[in-house]
Parts: structure tokens; sequence; C-alpha cells
């Protein structure tokens, strides 16, 4: 039959075509030019470490490409970057530090105080925008002492300064007034510099050959294949086609434990999942509807149903921080107790069958999950909720127009208390979309970033996190366990609880 | 006639009327509340209790996919309807009224055709915001102008036939002649078509869904059961393979009416 | 004669272009939520006055037609702009992800038609015997089956079935043939399968119809074979429709292939489409639908006015 040789003769070519596929990748392979193949979930929305806040833009460009004047380590301390050194003045308004010498950008110049500068600067101004630039709102001026002495002068004391400068990326100083070239072509210091980028399909990153420590990095380049479906990487990484998936579901992940010739590693991760309240509206506006809500739910729960199980109840500040994040034994609101919640609610003289309106961010569905739980549980204790659950762009306008009564989202935490805390509880502050206004909050938030002093910062911090636990606008949920999966093969990569790849940069590939 | 082929037909048109029936008794029929959840007994397979499993939060994957079935149903017989007097409404003044109307009307509905399905549902699913009216709006846009064009054609060779010819000589209001003339002979090409975009708007509608642009968690959703279940097909498969299956089951159904209403209505095939 | 017949056409075409080019251009401006917001994402820091001050480099501050007309202006002129969020040519990044999706169009259409003839010919002369019935049951269900349930049970199927397999993503043709061809069956016969069966179905009630013509008597008394009854005259019945098929397919896949392209991680323009819309990258979104819808319009004139030639019938 015609029908049936045609479809045959298919069947056998595409045959034919995988046995020689197969052997080609193991040629490539034996070759040492090979980079390590790597899958992520989406494109990047543009590689100017300046501009891009996106998770997956950051982890692809930070400490990969671009390095800052600090770095942040595996245990999420302030570590040397480009300066191998710096100096406090006593008041704390001066800080010096000195750079590497014979460090080099890509592009064969040479790293100088220059470009500190005017990296600063880039983030400063108006022009570029940066979502940083809030960052260094303390800095008032930067000054090229010597080509290898940077001086920062600060208009206040900042704590958590020397964290923020870790997430800066030094870009050469001709870039200060170019917006558009490094959404393309990043030119860093980093172990890896930038080779090519094919939209939804790659990045592809190739050894640095002048990096500042000899030896490093010794994988020959990294490429990102951007392969939206997890199920597709998930199948990728067993066969051989990809070696590291940074990111991995916690459902993924149970199914990858098993497969021989597969590594899983994990960590807590830094930023948690929230129901935010808006205060500036009726029901929340009352400190004990919100503590109600804590009681209400019931977070080990809402951690098996949607996480896997994988994840820890925490407060506002991440565990992974050990110095700074309280045991959530110390939050009485924790506990799951609907009772008491209705009789709050009865006190705050909330009627039962009130309907509010969750906004979801769609785009992940452990939050989906989560606010379905959410919902349940609510309505246990007489809060209606309706879900609406929406796609980015109108989640973040909403969002930053206090349009909600209350949202389901991620919030990424800062390696400094200082970072998540001031710009989402202060009065005003630039992330504060819940109108949030508490006058001892806001004193102890400006009296902790002034400080220098740990243990003093400390008992600071250890105040707020029991007052915002509880009648706060964030119900924090849970801290999600990260998971990568890579093969066996692949030494030396570590996970990171702020999901940054600096680690490649040490790994290697060794049958 | 008495052809094999009518034993298609029956075999069809019996597992549509099931398929619709348990849509339409779905809250009589289903053994749980679709939405009532048990985190507790979250995943589990085929039992007693739940003949189909339960879902990532311990909801009855059997009542879901019966209240899913419902709401995809619901969903396309309204956007198909809608596309279908709309569209065809189009298609028959065209072909009746020629001149201008029919260049205007016809270009308009080409420039809605030009657009590729899933980017056109998309495109007014993210200006509506997703939900479960949205895709409802999206199906009905996007079968309007399929409509207008598969029923300009048929109605184009009636509007020209002798017997319409000699009515409009009579002076026949234009009316008459289209209750009396063009629609009773479209009616065939009416069902056959109607039971065929069914089955692709079903299809459709499964895809926004399974993007997260149809209806919205927690109401139950074929599209979207697949979509979730996928995550952890290999721990727990049912969720993801019985609402697949629930899909592909309604969507044949009609798929199957449809084609062998044509092999049985259409004249020309039948002479054969 | 021909020029009073394409020209009214070539008309309709120009009007049909312009009119998507105005919705595709409203369409993505109404979706709430602006480029720059998304740009700036959940947790950025930056100050209302930032945004209003990005919005008016964009040329976001403007009304609609003045923006409308001005890039109506720049596309006559070939420049599309360029893309929201990576700064480089719209054209560019259209260009980059346009090889795969004309690969996998075209391998899912040959692979589509090629099967359809011989299996639409197979269930015309059998009509009503059991190979037709299980075949049309058969083509229901290649209709029915969803592309994204078929694409993930491929790849999971494949994973076990042929271990090692390096069969996703996508490699060039010129730089790598056979890894190439490998990466594009699977995905090329999902899309290819309700092609398959569409076309054989439609084939099938062609040869039906041409069957119970007249001229097909005519040449069964006159002592015809068989097989070329079969495929000489009623195929060729099956031409036009056929052609308007593929068409209509061809336009389909050069847009519509998202969650195959998704499944398989292919690079492709349903991808890009769907990936700019969400970034609200306006001047890509309205260059690739307008390219799309154009291409699909262009085709199917191109068809049209192929059947004007060779059909003198439809001259009317």
């Amino acid at each position: 039959m015609p029908v049936d040789l045609r479809c045959a003769a298919f069947i056998a070519l595409a045959t034919l075509v995988s046995a020689h596929g197969m052997s080609e990748k193991a040629i490539a392979q034996e070759a040492t030019g090979a980079p390590l193949q790597l899958a992520i979930d989406s494109s990047p929305a543009g590689l100017d470490p300046h501009i891009v806040t996106a998770f997956n833009s950051v982890a692809i460009v930070s400490g990969t490409i671009y390095e800052g004047l600090t770095a942040i380590d595996k245990d999420l301390q302030v570590v040397p970057g480009l300066a191998e050194s710096w100096s406090i003045s006593p008041d704390g308004l001066i800080y010096t530090f000195k750079l590497r010498p014979g460090v080099t950008f890509h592009d064969g110049t040479p790293l100088a105080a220059d470009d500190v500068v005017s990296s600063l600067r880039r983030v400063q101004s108006k022009e570029v925008a940066s979502p940083l630039a809030s960052r260094l709102v303390a800095l008032s001026e930067a000054l090229a002492v010597d080509p290898l002495d940077v001086e920062l002068k600060l208009k206040e004391p900042s704590a958590p300064l020397l964290a923020a400068l870790a997430g800066i990326a030094i870009v050469p100083r001709s870039m200060e007034a170019n917006k558009e070239a490094l959404q393309k072509t990043p030119i860093g210091t980093g172990p890896f510099k930038f080779e090519a980028w094919q939209p939804n399909g790659f990045i592809l990153l190739s050894r640095n050959l002048h990096y500042r420590e000899a030896g490093k990095p010794k994988l020959a380049g990294l490429k990102f294949n951007i392969v939206p479906e997890a199920a597709t990487r998930a199948v990728g990484l067993e066969s051989g086609q990809y070696e590291l998936l940074p990111q991995v579901d916690a459902a993924t992940a149970l199914e990858l434990k098993e497969k021989p010739g597969i590594k899983l590693s994990q960590t807590l991760e830094l930023s948690d999942t929230v129901i935010g309240l808006n205060v500036a509206r009726p029901p929340f506006a009352d400190a004990r509807v919100r503590e109600a809500v804590n009681y209400a739910l019931d977070r080990q729960a809402i951690i098996d149903a949607a996480l896997f199980g994988a994840g820890v109840p925490a407060g506002p500040l991440s565990p992974v921080l050990k110095s700074w994040a309280r045991p959530v034994a110390d939050f009485p609101c924790y506990r799951h107790d609907p009772q008491k919640a209705r009789a709050l609610l009865e006190e705050a003289g909330i009627a039962k069958g009130t309907k509010l309106v969750l906004r979801v961010l769609a785009s992940r569905q452990d939050i989906k999950d989560i606010a379905q739980v959410v919902q349940a549980e609510l309505g246990e204790v007489g809060i209606g909720v309706e879900l609406a659950n929406e796609e980015t762009g109108q989640f973040v306008q909403d969002w930053r127009n206090g349009n909600f009564d209350l949202f389901a989202s991620a919030n990424a935490g800062g390696v400094d208390p200082d970072e998540f805390l001031y710009r989402t509880f202060h009065t005003g502050g630039s992330t504060n979309v819940f109108r949030y206004s508490d006058a001892t909050v806001d004193h102890d938030l400006e009296e902790a970033r002034r400080l220098s002093d740990r243990t003093e910062r400390k008992a600071i911090y250890d105040r707020l996190q029991m007052q915002l636990a509880c009648s706060g606008p964030i119900v924090a949920i849970a801290y999600g366990t990260l998971f990568s999966a890579a093969r066996a093969e692949l030494k030396g990569y570590e996970i990171m609880a702020n999901r940054s790849l600096v680690s490649l940069r040490d790994a290697s590939l060794s049958p | 006639m008495k052809l094999p082929h009518d034993r298609v037909l029956t075999f069809a048109t019996v597992l549509v009327a099931a398929e619709v029936a348990l849509a339409l008794f779905a809250p009589w029929v289903a053994p749980y509340d679709p939405l009532s959840q048990s985190i507790v007994a979250r995943l589990k397979g085929p039992n007693a209790m739940h003949l189909l499993g339960t879902d990532q939060l311990g909801r009855d994957v059997l009542a879901r996919i019966l209240f899913g079935m419902r709401s995809t149903l619901l969903d396309c017989v309204l956007a198909v309807g809608f596309a279908l007097s709309i569209g065809g409404a189009i298609g028959v003044a065209a072909a009746f009224l020629r001149g201008w109307f029919e260049r205007l009307a016809m270009r308009v509905m080409d420039v809605i055709f030009a657009f590729p399905v899933m980017l056109l549902a998309i495109g007014i699913i993210a200006v509506l915001g997703p939900r479960a009216t949205s895709s409802t709006i999206a199906i009905a846009i996007i079968y309007t102008p399929i409509f207008a064009r598969l029923l300009r054609g048929p109605a184009l060779v009636i509007c020209e036939a002798e017997y319409v010819a000699a009515a409009r000589a009579i002076g026949a209001s234009p009316w008459a002649i289209l209750i009396r003339h063009v629609l009773p002979n479209l009616a065939s090409v009416i069902l056959v078509q109607t039971s065929l975009a069914l089955s692709s708007a079903i299809l459709v509608e499964a895809s926004l869904s399974f993007l997260g642009l149809g209806a919205q968690p927690p109401m139950p959703s074929l599209g979207l059961m697949l979509a979730e279940g996928r995550n952890f097909l290999a721990l727990a498969p049912w969720s993801a393979v019985f609402a697949g299956f629930a899909i592909l089951l309604i969507a044949f159904g009609f798929n199957l009416v449809g084609d062998a209403l044509r092999d049985r209505l259409d004249p020309r095939l039948a002479k054969a | 004669m021909l020029r009073r017949l394409v020209f009214p056409r070539l008309v309709d075409l120009v009007l049909v272009v312009l009119g998507v080019s105005v919705v595709a251009f409203l369409m993505i401006r109404l979706i709430p939520g602006d480029a720059v917001a998304i740009m700036l994402g959940a947790n950025s820091e930056v100050t209302p006055q930032a945004l209003s001050e990005l919005r008016e480099r964009i040329g976001l501050d403007q009304p609609f037609l003045v923006q409308y007309l001005r890039w109506a202006f720049a596309a006559l002129h070939g420049d599309f702009g360029t893309s929201l969020w990576t700064g480089r040519p719209v054209a560019e990044e259209i260009l980059a992800n346009i090889w795969p999706t004309l690969e996998l169009t075209f391998l899912a259409l040959a692979i589509g038609a090629g099967c359809a003839v011989p299996f639409g010919c197979l269930m015309a002369s059998r009509r009503g015997r059991g190979t037709d019935i299980a075949l049309r049951i058969g083509t229901v269900l290649g209709l029915t089956i969803p592309s994204f349930w078929l694409g993930i049970v491929l790849i999971l199927a494949a994973s076990r079935l042929l271990p090692g397999f390096a069969s996703l993503g996508y490699v060039p043709f010129a730089e790598n043939p056979l890894g190439n061809l490998a990466r594009m069956a699977m995905p090329a016969f999902a899309l290819a399968l309700p092609i398959l069966a569409g076309l054989s179905r439609l084939i099938r009630s062609a040869m039906l119809d041409a069957l119970g013509q007249d001229y097909i008597r005519t040449a069964r008394a006159k002592g015809a074979p068989e097989r070329v009854i079969l495929y000489k005259h009623a195929l060729r019945n099956a031409l036009i429709p056929f052609v308007t098929y593929l068409g209509i397919s061809a336009g389909y896949l050069l847009g519509g292939a998202i969650v195959v392209e998704e499944v398989f991680a292919i690079p492709g323009l349903g991808r890009l489409i769907l990936g700019a819309i969400s970034e609200r990258n306006y001047p890509l979104v309205q260059a690739s639908i307008l390219m799309v819808t154009v291409g699909f319009v262009v085709l199917n004139f191109a068809i049209d006015v192929i059947y004007v030639v060779i059909d003198p019938r439809l001259r009317r």
C-alpha cells in the first residue's frame, strides 16, 4: 500500500536520523570546547544589569558576565568582589574601596576607578531609570581617588550599602550614557563573556580567557537553552541533552531524585510567597482583621498542597538569613486557630459573608495553588474571597496602584534585612503598595539603617519582625525549597538561596 | 438508506447525547463538590471513594471532570451559537444582497480570518482579562468569519437558483424568499458545520485554558486540569490523563456526528 | 481580462492588510498594563516620575492615532522599529525566529499532504466498508487529539523508547542537517496529524462527489480501468479544495504552533509573538502579527488567482 510505504519510510528516516544525532552529540562531548548546557524556562527581558530585574535575567548575567565591587558567597555573606578590600570612616559616611589590579573587561580595556564611578552614576541617572537606583539613595558622590581607589561619600550612614553593591554590576565607562548597547551585548569583567543570543532559543557565553583568577573558569562556556515546558527540561536532562537545570519545581525534583546519573541539590530560598493586604481599605485597615487572617491560615497544609511539602513557614525574613530571622515559634498568630480568627473578626465587627477580591499572580503555579487553599481557609472563618488570576502586566499595574483587597504573589528578599523591610514597610516606601504607615515601624527602620553595630541592629529587627508578622500588611506564607538538577558529571556547582549561578565559575565537567 | 455508515451516525449521536446528559446533570451526578478540598487526601490514585482519584489539592477528579465538561460545553455552545447567528447572517445577507454590502462585510470577515486562531484568541483575552467569559467571546469572534465564509457559498448557489429567481419574479418579499427558500436549503450545511465547529471550538477552549486563559481556578476546567496535572505527571498522572481523555471524547463525539451527518446529508456524496 | 479579475482582488488585499494592521495595533494597546509598567516589574523601586519619563521616551504618551500613523509611515519605509526590551531592530528579531517556523510549516504540510492522498483514495475506494470506517474514525481522532497533549506524550514516549535521543530545541539545517531533522521530526508530526486527518477526509468527500458525477459514469461505461478513474478523474476533483485547505493550514501554522513550539523548545514565531504580547513589546507584536497575516493573505490571494487562471468557471 502506498500509504504505509510513505509513512514507514518517514519513520525509518526519523530513526536513522536519531541514531546519527546521538553519535554526533557524543563527538561534541568529547571535544573540550563544548559549553555547559543549561535549560531555563523563559527568555530574559534583556541583559543590561542595571535595567533588568527579573530573576531569570539576573541569574544569567550576575556573577557570570558581571561582577560588583563586593560579592555574596553561598552563606549569603558579603565578600570581596572587584574590590579586594575596603575601609569605612568612623562616622560611617566615607567608604574607600581598593580595586584588584590587572582586571580587564571582556572588550580588553582595563578596569579602573573611573569605570566604578561611572557605573554608579549610570545607576543613579534619570536617563537610564535603573530600578536599582533606590539601593544607592544614601550615596551622594563617588570619586576616583587614583586608578585603583574609589571613594564613596554618603549623605547618612547606610548599613546595607555593602550588600547592595554586590548587586550593582561594574560596566565600562563608555556605557554610562548608552542605554541600548548592554541590553543586547553585555560587557563585564566576569568569568564568562557574551557570545550570542537567539531570542527564544539560547544565550551562549564563552570562557573569559583573561579572567582575574588564573585557571578559572574551567567550563568552556555556558549555553542557556530556553525551554518553557518543565517536562521537556526534565526529559532533556535525563537524555543528557541538558546538563544543568538551575531551577526545578518540587514535583519534578521528586521525580528526578530516583533517576541514575542525576544529582539533585537543594536549599531554602531567600524569597517567599505572600498574601498582601491593603490597609488603605476597610476590612484590613483594622489590625485585628489582619491578625485574624494569620490565625485562619494553616501554613503547613498550604505548603503540603501547593509546594509538595518543599518549604517552611516563616516570618517577614527568610530563615536563610540565619543571623537575622526569628524562629516562627515566636509568632503567636502562626498557630492555625480558626476559632480565634472568628473571634477577632467578630470583635472587629466584620460581618459574615464579606466579599473580597484576591488578585493572583497567575504566572506561577505554586501561587495559584496557594491562592486556592487560602480562599478555602478564609472561607472557613467567614471571609468570602473571590480569586482574580491576573497575567503579569495586569497584576503589576493593580499592585503598583494599590488596586486590590488582597493579593497573592512572591517577594524577593534581600541579603540585608533593610533591603526588603525598608522599601516595603516604611511610609511611602517604593514597594509599600499596601499604604502601610506606622510611626514606630518607620522610626525603627530608619534607626536600623543608621546603626552599624550588628547586635544593636538585630535587636531592632527582632522587634520589627514581631510587630510585622502578625499585624503587618504582608502575611508571609512560606519560603520554598529551591532545587537544581544536574548530570553527575558536573562538579563544583552549588545552588544558592538567591538563585545566583556564581558558583559555575568554579565548576567543571568530568566524566 | 441502510448503509453501514448509519451505524457511525448512531454511535456518534449516542456518544454526544451521553456526554451532554452527563454535563447537564453534573450537579446531580457528581459524587462530590468539585471545589471542596482535602489536603490530606491529595494526589490519591483511583479508589473506591474517588473513582478517578484526587488532584493536588485533594479535590475529586471525577467531579471536576464532570463540571469541567459542563462549563466547556456551555461556553462552546454559546460561542458557536453566537458565531453561527452573526456570521451566518452576514454570509447569507452578503449572498442575498451582493453589491457593496457583500464586499464590505466579507472584507471585514477577511480581516478577522487573516489572524492565526490562537493569536487572535490570546489577544482578545489579554484585552478582556483571562476568564471563562473572555474565552467564550474570543471563540465567538474567531468562528464568526468562518461561518460567514462557509454559508455565503451555498447561499449564493441557492440565491442564483431558478426557483428563487422565479419567486423573485412573482414579487415575493425578500424575507419570504429568505425564510421559505434560502434557510431550509441551508439547514443541512448548518447542521454539519455547527457540529464540526463545536468540535474544534472545544479544542480551542481547551488549549486556551491549558495556557491559563480560560476558566480560572478554582473553577474546574478540563484544559486547566491538564495543564496543572502535567506538572506532576510522573507522580500522579490520573488528573491530567483523565482530563485529556475527556477533552478528546467530547471533541471526538461532535466531530464524528458532523462527519457522519455530512456523509449522509450531502446529496452529492449520496449518489456514489 | 486577467487584469480585470486580479485588480479588484488586489484592492481587497490591500484593504485587508490595512484592516489587520489597525486591529493588531489597537489590540495590543487595549491590553491593560503597558510596556513600561511591565518592564519595571513587581519588585522594582521606581518613582511615578521615572515611569512617565520612560513612557514619554518610548512615545506611549502620544494619542493612539499619532502613534499609529507614525508607525505605519515608518513601516511603509521598511522600518519596523526596535524591540522595546532588547533594543534590537524588530526585523532582526523576527528573522531570527522565522526559519524554524517556516521549516516546521513546510514539513508539517509535506507530511500531511503526502500521507493524506493515499489515505483519502483508500477511504473513497472502500466507502462504507471496514477500512473506510476505521480510517474515518482514525481521521476524526487525528483531528481531535489536542496538540498540546500529543506533544507531551510524544516527548515522554521518546524519552522512554529512545533514551539519549537529542530531540529538543532547534539547530539550523545548514549547521547540522541530521540533528535538525531529528529535532523537527516529532513537532512536525504533531502538527501534521490534524492536517493529514482533515485533508484525507476532504479528499474522500471530493472523490466520492466526483464518483457520482456523469463524466465518471461515462468513463466507466467506456471501460476505463478503475484505477485510472479513481486517480485521474476523481482525484483531480479534489485539487481545488485540497490546495485551499493547504493554504489555510499554512497560515494557521505560521503563527498558530505556539503550544507545540513551547513543548519542543523551538524558537518560532508563535512563541515570539506570545512573549511579545505578554511583555507588551508593541513594535514587535505589530510587526510580527502584520507579517504573519500578510503572509497568509498573500498566499491565499495567490491561490485564488491561480484558480481563476486554471478554472474558467470561477470567472464569474
